[in-house]
């Protein structure tokens, strides 16, 4: 029996470190109730399957969101971030997508410069419709940073 | 010390049969913090509520994590067991397994199982942080406000009335009545528009609860649900109303002809006025904008033949304030501009009318005494283009969508014209007919048959002038040929749209807009009459194109709304709104900034223990603040928080797995 | 640059007239060439002031603690320094009533080798923006440019960058003189030493310093003036202003808003929106 010739995944930050055989990426996601997690749900009910590395977080408003939430997921469990919420102009609080679109710019062009791969925040618009959308999503960012491989950066000591 | 129960719920097969649920239950049972697990079929069904109010009693739960479907589903529900066992309902966090892991996953059980897992171990560390949160009750006052006074605004007004609460009925022009006093007669039943709408204006004029402000407009809206202030003009009509008797002797005598906005300019008006016979109140205004007197102080004829002496040239506006508990917005709709179709001759040629226009000159108490003349000669028309989908439909000149009543009127129409021009016959040159209401298909058939109109399927590319006549070149697409129609009079079904000023009220109000100025609902699905505002309701074609049926319908809807707002002495808020703390506050007021709703303000409190320097903090207003978390992000110093949604419980879902 | 003799004047007849209850500006240190905050409260230390080219610190500062609170204080500011006190102003950390500005149309400082500073070598808008009475010609605002350490940053790979940015944080303290030093950072209660900043309780570790780095800086996007308060306060002389400068260029890149603090009332651009900001980053 042949084995199986498997591409060793390293870090991307930190190309000498190895991820171990059995490495599963971990995506936090953070999703306005309104809009993304309706849609989140919605891909449930039609059964449309996707990886399931994910672990979703409910807030009322992609303006909830603060950049420490990606921070603090980037610090501990979490490989990579993907934050969703309504289209601009449907946010069902009227303007907090407005808000949240300008500090997840710049969080994220942050942490790019400081070393984080541009692949492990995401952002997503996905409304209450869009199951198939979400799932979608969710299959790409799990993809990208499964080929970034584990975060090694500023993880908290012990966490 | 937290103690928390975690009910896992099999949900048939939906859950049981992609995740290991027994194995779930078992690992959550390890989490230092939960003192009792279990697994149930159905934690949703009348058992599995039990065994959930059981639990919190046998085994003191300070909080219970449900692992089950989506809380979008029974959030609701599983929290009423919760209060139904004595504890606060908002001591709930369900862990979406079902939407979120079993359905999905379907083809890794293990995957599944170990996500479900976590999402549970979420769910427990944000249950922990949970807090007492308890309904928030905010006086009501109640009166409605109605802006707009046509159909579906007379109609809201109406049934607010009936349930014997005050309404303040707003209306800009002299007269209530709106786009259906235009109109002749209504599609599919042929009543006589008129005979229909009167009875309820009417009826508005003289409900003991209804306050009646005609020639009035909304200045400013201030306030929150339940507790608005109403500022509204009520603009001089220089007749003193009390003492007018709607004889008619000053408007018979003005000197001054204005265009009259009633009959779309057909004919004219006088400079004071009356918008048509049967308006209510009805008694004349003068429009300042034109009256002799008013610009240059001379002629007064009006005040010189009033028996009763009511003409007052020295009224002035005046503002009055209502208190208001909420609002049903009724504005209506205007016409779509149809100038951009040059190629239709629009402006150039006078036989070329839209088809208010039409209604106008059909109507018996318009302008042309009830049959359709040519502009040009004054000559009754025999042979009547009409033309559909003029801006509707149309993405390169117009507007994207369909205006929904032009195929029903356009029937109409033809139905019409054979009525009072026997001898004439109508081409009608259509992209598809649209008869989805009931009776409509009916009445599309019977204008077919009755009236042997030839219905052309095509678009006209262009209509150009022949000696007296118009020539419409367009397109017969059943039979793949050009076709040139020579038509007497031209009429254009044109797109409405929403009167332009319909976004400066919707920002005066606080509610959304589309981009074409349509008022934004709340949900275009299940929630048509609302707004994101609470206590804003919306009714008629200010919120889309619809016809008449669709318009009562909904006003009504829009009335059941206001009524059920009203119906207890306070109202109930969802307590998941966000909260200062003034010790850590700066008063920097970014959070007043960002908040979609002005649901924040400051205040002055003491600098510091009994210290007589104040300083400013920001506040929440309890009433208006919806929960976003806006002002949660933005505040750099954490000194506001969201009830439900807190900093502590997300960032105890973070480290948790 | 020296108005040495137009500040003692100023400051002399703001005293005399009973105008003001303390007066912020600079002093020689005594023991060398360079200039340290005073803050004087009477007419006889007024000759103690000067202001040159050494000059170099953010006064506006000052204004945060309980010393110069609903006090009347006169101070001076340079081109930089304006716009924080702009930024107070508008966040309500400071009446204007208080105060009394002296404003520099400034021809920029230098750094401890004589040098002009990067940020002044790069300044965009020299002249004070609000002020009771200005010192100098205004030279008025400048073009856009990056700085010059971002452009080079830029260049690098993305695991230079890693290394170069993890000495940084390896190398931070957690001594906060960074915060201290700030005009705009003015919390009563900073949030990352709050309950739920738990996580790293201002422990010194890379980790930690990594945390509050990142949010620091996250803070002052868009209303960061470069004065460099900062970095001249910090013991381990951290280049802080890359953070706020890469903060700035994206901000101006894809908002097209910079200068914070030009007007009163203009909070920065995360507390605004425009219905076309950019949208092609998200899925």
């Amino acid at each position: 029996m042949e084995a199986e010739i498997k591409e060793k995944i390293v870090s991307m930050e930190k190309p000498h470190m190895e991820a171990p055989p059995d490495w599963q990426p971990v995506i936090m996601g953070i999703l306005c109730n309104w809009c993304s997690y309706a849609g989140s749900d919605l891909t449930g009910t039609s059964r449309i399957q996707y990886p399931p590395n994910i672990r979703i977080i409910r807030v009322p408003c992609s303006s909830r969101v603060d950049p420490w939430f990606i921070i603090k997921s980037l610090q501990t469990i979490a490989d990579g971030v993907l934050i969703s919420g309504c289209h601009p102009g449907d946010c069902h609080y009227i303007s907090g997508n407005y808000y949240a679109r300008r500090r997840f710019l710049v969080t994220k062009k942050l942490l790019n410069f400081v070393g984080f791969h541009e692949n492990r925040v995401q952002f997503s618009w996905v409304s209450a419709a869009e199951g198939a959308k979400f799932a979608k999503v969710v299959t790409k960012v799990t993809e990208d940073i499964r080929k970034l491989g584990p975060l090694h950066l500023y993880k908290k000591e012990n966490s | 010390m937290a103690r928390v129960g975690v009910f896992v719920c099999f949900c048939g097969a939906n859950i049981a049969d992609f995740v290991d649920v027994p194995a779930v239950t078992e690992e959550a049972k390890k989490i230092k913090e939960v003192k009792y697990a279990i697994e149930y079929k159905y934690m949703c069904s009348d058992p599995g509520q039990q065994m959930i109010r059981d639990a919190i009693v046998q085994h003191r739960l300070t909080s219970v994590v449900v692992a089950a479907c989506s809380p979008r589903m029974h959030e609701k529900t599983f929290r009423k067991a919760l209060s139904d066992a004595g504890m606060n309902p908002y001591l709930l966090e369900v862990a979406n397994i079902r939407e979120h892991s079993s359905w999905v996953h379907q083809k890794d059980k293990k995957a599944a199982t170990e996500k479900a897992s976590d999402l549970i171990r979420m769910a427990v560390a944000k249950s922990i942080a949970n807090e007492q949160l308890h309904e928030i009750s905010v006086p009501v006052t109640k009166r409605a406000l109605v802006i707009g006074g046509g159909i579906a605004g007379i109609q809201a007004a109406l049934d607010i009335a009936d349930a014997r609460i005050p309404v303040v009925l707003v209306e800009k022009s002299p007269s209530i009545g709106g786009r259906m006093a235009q109109l002749d007669e209504t599609f599919p039943t042929l009543d006589c528009s008129q005979c229909i709408l009167t009875p309820k204006m009417v009826d508005v004029a003289s409900h003991p609860f209804i306050e009646l402000l005609p020639y009035s407009e909304v200045m400013e809206l201030d306030g929150y649900v339940g507790n608005y202030k109403a500022k509204i003009k009520r603009k001089a009509s220089y007749v003193n109303f009390d003492t007018c008797t709607g004889c008619g002797a000053c408007w018979q005598k003005c000197p001054v002809k204005v265009p009259n906005e009633f009959n779309m300019g057909i004919d004219k008006r006088k400079a004071i006025y009356s918008p048509f016979p049967q308006a209510v109140p009805n008694k004349p205004v003068i429009d300042a904008e034109h009256c002799t007197m008013l610009l240059k102080g001379k002629c007064g004829i009006c005040a010189k033949v009033c028996e009763k002496g009511s003409i007052d040239y020295t009224m002035q506006d005046e503002i009055v304030e209502r208190e208001i508990g909420a609002v049903v917005v009724a504005t209506g709709y205007d016409l779509w501009d149809p100038s951009p179709y040059e190629e239709y001759g629009v402006g150039r040629y006078k036989d070329i009318i839209t088809s208010l226009e039409f209604e106008r000159m059909v109507s018996a108490n318009g302008p042309t005494g009830g049959v359709p003349v040519r502009p040009s000669d004054g000559k009754v028309p025999k042979r009547v283009v009409f033309i559909k989908c003029v801006g509707s439909r149309d993405e390169a000149k117009g507007i994207e969508y369909c205006s929904k009543i032009c195929c029903m009127y356009t029937a109409k129409h033809a139905i019409l014209l054979h009525h009072k021009v026997h001898d004439s016959h109508a081409y009608i040159f259509y992209m598809d007919i649209r008869a989805a209401g009931k009776g409509y298909e009916e009445f599309v058939k019977r204008a077919q048959v009755e009236t042997g109109a030839t219905y052309l399927r095509g678009r006209v590319s262009k209509i150009y002038k022949k000696g007296e006549n118009l020539m419409v070149r367009g397109e017969d697409a059943q039979l793949g040929q050009v076709v040139e129609v020579e038509a007497d009079l031209v009429v254009l079904a044109t797109a409405i749209y929403p009167y332009k000023d319909n976004p400066d009220l919707a920002r005066l109000l606080g509610i959304s807009y589309d981009k074409y100025g349509y008022l934004s609902e709340a949900h275009p699905k299940l929630r048509p009459v609302e707004t994101a505002k609470a206590g804003i309701y919306l009714a008629g074609c200010t919120q889309a194109p619809k016809d008449i049926p669709d318009t009562v319908a909904q006003a009504s809807a829009a009335a059941a709304k206001v009524c059920g707002l009203f119906a207890g002495d306070t109202l109930k808020k969802d307590p998941m709104i966000s909260t200062v703390n003034t010790e850590f506050c700066t008063g920097c007021q970014n959070c007043v900034t960002v908040c979609p709703y002005q649901a924040i303000v400051t205040e002055e409190i003491p600098l510091g223990h009994g210290s007589k320097e104040m300083r400013i903090v920001a506040k929440v207003n309890e009433g208006v603040c919806q929960g976003c978390g806006s002002c949660v992000a933005i505040c750099r110093s954490m000194a506001i928080d969201l009830a439900g949604f807190t900093d502590m419980q997300i960032i105890n879902e973070i480290v948790s797995i | 640059m020296d108005y040495t003799k137009q500040i003692q004047d100023i400051a002399g007849r703001l005293f005399s007239e009973g105008k003001i209850d303390i007066f912020i500006g600079y002093r020689n240190t005594g023991f060398d060439e360079n200039q340290v905050p005073v803050l004087i409260h009477q007419y006889k230390d007024v000759d103690q002031l000067l202001f040159t080219d050494k000059s170099v610190f953010n006064l506006a500062n000052y204004l945060k603690y309980e010393h110069t609170r609903n006090k009347r204080v006169g101070l001076i500011v340079k081109g930089c320094d304006s716009r924080a006190l702009n930024l107070m102003l508008t966040e309500s950390q400071v009446k204007r009533e208080n105060l009394y500005i002296i404003g520099i149309a400034c021809e920029g400082v230098v750094n401890e080798t004589g040098e002009k500073a990067q940020n002044c070598v790069e300044c965009m808008m020299p002249d004070a923006v609000v002020y009771d009475e200005l010192l100098g010609s205004a030279t008025g605002k400048r073009e856009y440019q990056v700085n010059a350490d971002i452009r080079e940053l830029d260049e690098k790979t993305l695991t230079d960058r890693v290394e170069y940015f993890e000495e940084i944080f390896e190398n931070c303290i957690r001594c906060n003189a960074c915060r201290h030093s700030c005009p705009l950072c003015y919390c009563a209660k900073c949030c990352i030493d709050q309950e739920t900043a738990t996580l790293f309780h201002g422990a010194n570790t890379t980790s930690s310093a990594f945390h509050a780095l990142m949010t620091w800086s996250l803070h002052l996007a868009g209303r960061c003036v470069d004065c460099r308060n900062c970095e001249k306060a910090c013991p381990i002389h951290l280049p802080l202003h890359l953070l706020h400068k890469l903060n700035e260029k994206v901000i101006y890149e894809n908002f097209q808003e910079h200068l914070a603090g030009m007007t009163e009332g203009d909070r920065g651009a995360f507390y605004k929106y425009s219905l076309s900001d950019p949208d092609d980053f998200i899925l």
